[in-house]
């Protein structure tokens, strides 16, 4: 099985913001209620932006005028969750404040009007053969797989969430139940409460050792498998996170083996297939140098492991 | 603005490029939509007055490696790198899409030496539902490293060289901005046999972050576009319309940064026939339709009937 095709192509609407949470440092959960955006699948994402057109009313004619916003143009986030809520859909999105984009979502209130394209891209297969499912996810790689576990637990799998951070405080959680993250990863327990509602149960690291494991996910998922071995060709692996960290799960799943999905993280101009800008080299043998760049946007952001031409000097 | 004296329904978009008929000004600018099929997903293509493709090289292109964009306060650098499907593939896999369309489709063209020019443009000029041939002249040409877009004669030069086999799409040039004196190229570009002229390309740029002392892109410098460059833009097009268009009766292609109508009626006074909208389509596609909309109420609106009553009216 290979990554899944683009199934939608997104439309653009115009949401508004129904809550801002702040999850842990410089981490934000943010909702925007969609009214009409009525699908979308674990690994889509939405492109977002602050740049409304605006209707300027000019003597007695309404005219579009597009003040000039940062950042401007738009930027991308894993849908986290998606649901039907009474009057119409909403949408979450898990963010970091790291640059010019974020510093804008930060600010945004209750109420506030933000642009949303979306859903976009294709999403995680299920693979309905394979019993057992780990999902392992770095920093901002957290997002997507808060989606997918929902989507595994309905479709009866086993799942085992793993999570890593640099610190305890950038942990975007919520480990306040009695249950604490294994120091040594070789056991996953039910310590998150909303992965806990899908009966994921996690592993988590942190590279000052603050919680969990010390060290980073990679150390912490062969710390697990030593100890929990599962067959290897009953496991699915989903990553997302830096790219590092994912190819270092692509290693750890190629020398065995398993099938791997990897989430992979672009700079973005259109998000539409049009710029070119989002490009991931990807095996060809049809080609002289036995690689292509694919696009993340359309033919992405999900590909296979084994897809992808790692050595690339990308 | 005075009460409209005019109804907006009469009135009329329609400009004339070197014979081309385009049903409105409003097109899209290279690069910014891809070869037409991605775009269609997303706004109609027959409400653009013609579509202008990513650029088209005799082989193809990988382009260069990620970061390939970056965005910079008021607009953004891309170094792509003209990544591209080559010749062959766009005759076998993407003229189909533009068959039986009412919307001209333009096709971008680039080249590292003056063969790549001509092995293009003598191929794509066979294929009928193309209706412009763009050459995208700034990028190094592999005898010596120089822009074919920067030198005047070296532009005219390469100009002549594929007016012969252009004989029945329109040839048009596209300027680079990155020159002293832009009327200088223009005039290379029109004595070389330009039909139209599009004014301007992206303006070279760098950005480098702090944290690591690395350029921002892979390529080190890119092509700054989006409104940061409008003003340069729209100086540049009334410096040629005047110097060199106006006379040789070349119509002008403005582009650079365009966001809304009034934007773009900033291009239409300064000397443009049609404008293109690049940038801007990243952020909504369906920007050239609004500003096709209020186009007409803003030429309404000055009790005018048709929007060429509005090119080259800079006082
Ligand atoms: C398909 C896809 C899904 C994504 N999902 C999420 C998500 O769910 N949550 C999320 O927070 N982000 C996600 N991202 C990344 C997100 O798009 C960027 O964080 C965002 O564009 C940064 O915008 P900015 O303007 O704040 O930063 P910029 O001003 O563009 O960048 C500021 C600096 O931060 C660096 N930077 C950029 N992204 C990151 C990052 N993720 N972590 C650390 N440093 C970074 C840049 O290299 C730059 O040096 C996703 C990206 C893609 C392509
Ligand atoms: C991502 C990107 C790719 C581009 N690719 C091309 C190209 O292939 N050929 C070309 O002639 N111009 C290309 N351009 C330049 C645009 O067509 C246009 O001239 C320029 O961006 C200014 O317009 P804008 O500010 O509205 O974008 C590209 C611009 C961008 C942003
Ligand atoms: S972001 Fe433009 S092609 Fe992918």
């Amino acid at each position: 099985m290979t990554a899944s095709q683009s199934q939608t192509n997104g439309a653009y609407r115009t949401a508004m913001v129904s809550s801002h949470v702040r999850l842990c440092r410089e981490h934000y959960r943010l909702t925007l209620q969609l009214r009409d955006m009525d699908h979308s699948k674990p690994g889509q994402f939405v492109h977002i932006s602050p740049a409304l057109l605006e209707k300027e009313q000019i003597g007695d004619c309404r005219l579009t005028t597009m003040d000039y916003r940062q950042p401007f143009l738009r930027r991308a986030f894993s849908i986290a969750d998606h649901r039907q809520v009474s009057d119409g859909w909403e949408c979450d999105v898990l963010y970091r404040v790291v640059g010019t984009g974020t510093r804008w979502m930060e600010k945004l209130g209750k109420g506030d009007a933000v642009s949303v394209l979306g859903p976009l891209g294709n999403h995680f297969p299920i693979d309905t053969k394979k019993k057992n499912a780990w999902m392992v996810a770095g920093g901002v790689g957290l997002p997507p797989m808060m989606y997918l576990a929902k989507s595994l637990a309905k479709a009866d799998r086993d799942v085992i969430g793993f999570f890593g951070a640099q610190s305890a405080d950038l942990l975007a959680l919520a480990l306040d139940g009695d249950d604490k993250p294994d120091t040594l990863a070789q056991h996953a327990v039910l310590a998150d409460k909303n992965f806990a509602q899908s009966n994921v149960a996690i592993v988590v690291s942190t590279d000052d050792g603050s919680c969990g494991f010390p060290g980073h996910i990679g150390s912490a998922l062969q710390a697990y498998h030593q100890n929990n071995p599962v067959a290897n060709d009953e496991l699915v692996v989903y990553t997302c996170g830096p790219e590092v960290m994912m190819r270092f799960v692509a290693g750890f799943c190629r020398e065995r083996g398993i099938d791997c999905y990897v989430c992979m993280e672009r700079s973005m101009a259109c998000g539409i297939g049009t710029c070119q800008s989002c490009v991931v080299p990807i095996h060809d043998q049809d080609d002289e140098q036995g690689w292509r760049y694919q696009l993340c946007c359309t033919e992405g952001p999900v590909f296979s492991e084994k897809d992808i031409s790692w050595d690339f000097p990308s | 603005m005075a009460k409209p004296s005019t109804e907006n329904t009469q009135v009329d978009l329609s400009v004339d490029l070197a014979g081309l008929k385009l049903a409105n000004p409003v097109m899209t600018a290279s690069g910014t939509s891809g070869y037409g099929p991605e775009f269609a997903e997303h706004a109609d293509i027959s409400e653009l007055g013609a579509f202008v493709t990513k650029a088209v090289s005799p082989e193809p292109r990988k382009g260069n490696p990620p970061e390939r964009t970056v965005e910079t306060k008021g607009g953004m650098l891309n170094a792509i790198g003209l990544a591209n499907v080559g010749l062959e593939r766009f005759v076998s896999e993407k003229v189909s899409f533009w068959k039986n369309r009412s919307t001209p489709v333009i096709v971008n063209v680039v080249g590292h030496s003056v063969e790549d020019f001509q092995t293009v443009c003598s191929r794509l000029d066979d294929v009928e539902c193309i209706a412009g041939l763009e050459l995208n002249v700034s990028c190094p040409n592999v005898a010596d490293g120089l822009e074919f877009g920067t030198d005047p004669n070296r532009l005219k030069g390469l100009v002549e060289s594929v007016r012969p086999l252009v004989k029945r799409a329109k040839l048009i040039v596209k300027l680079s901005p990155n020159v002293t004196d832009i009327a200088e190229t223009a005039r290379g570009a029109v004595d070389g046999g330009a039909d139209v002229l599009s004014i301007i390309n992206t303006v070279q740029g760098m950005a480098i972050n702090v944290d690591t002392w690395k350029p921002m892109l892979a390529n080190r410098t890119g092509g700054l576009s989006g409104p940061a460059i409008k003003p340069i833009a729209v100086c540049m097009v009334q410096r040629v319309y005047r110097a060199v268009a106006r006379d040789a009766n070349v119509p002008i292609i403005g582009m650079g940064g365009i966001c809304d109508w009034r934007d773009a009626v900033e291009f239409f006074l300064a000397g443009a026939t049609a404008i293109a909208v690049g940038t801007a389509l990243f952020v909504d596609p369906k920007i050239p339709m609004k500003i096709c909309d209020d186009l007409k109420t803003y030429v309404a609106n000055r009790g005018l009937t048709s929007i060429r009553e509005v090119i080259g009216q800079l006082k």
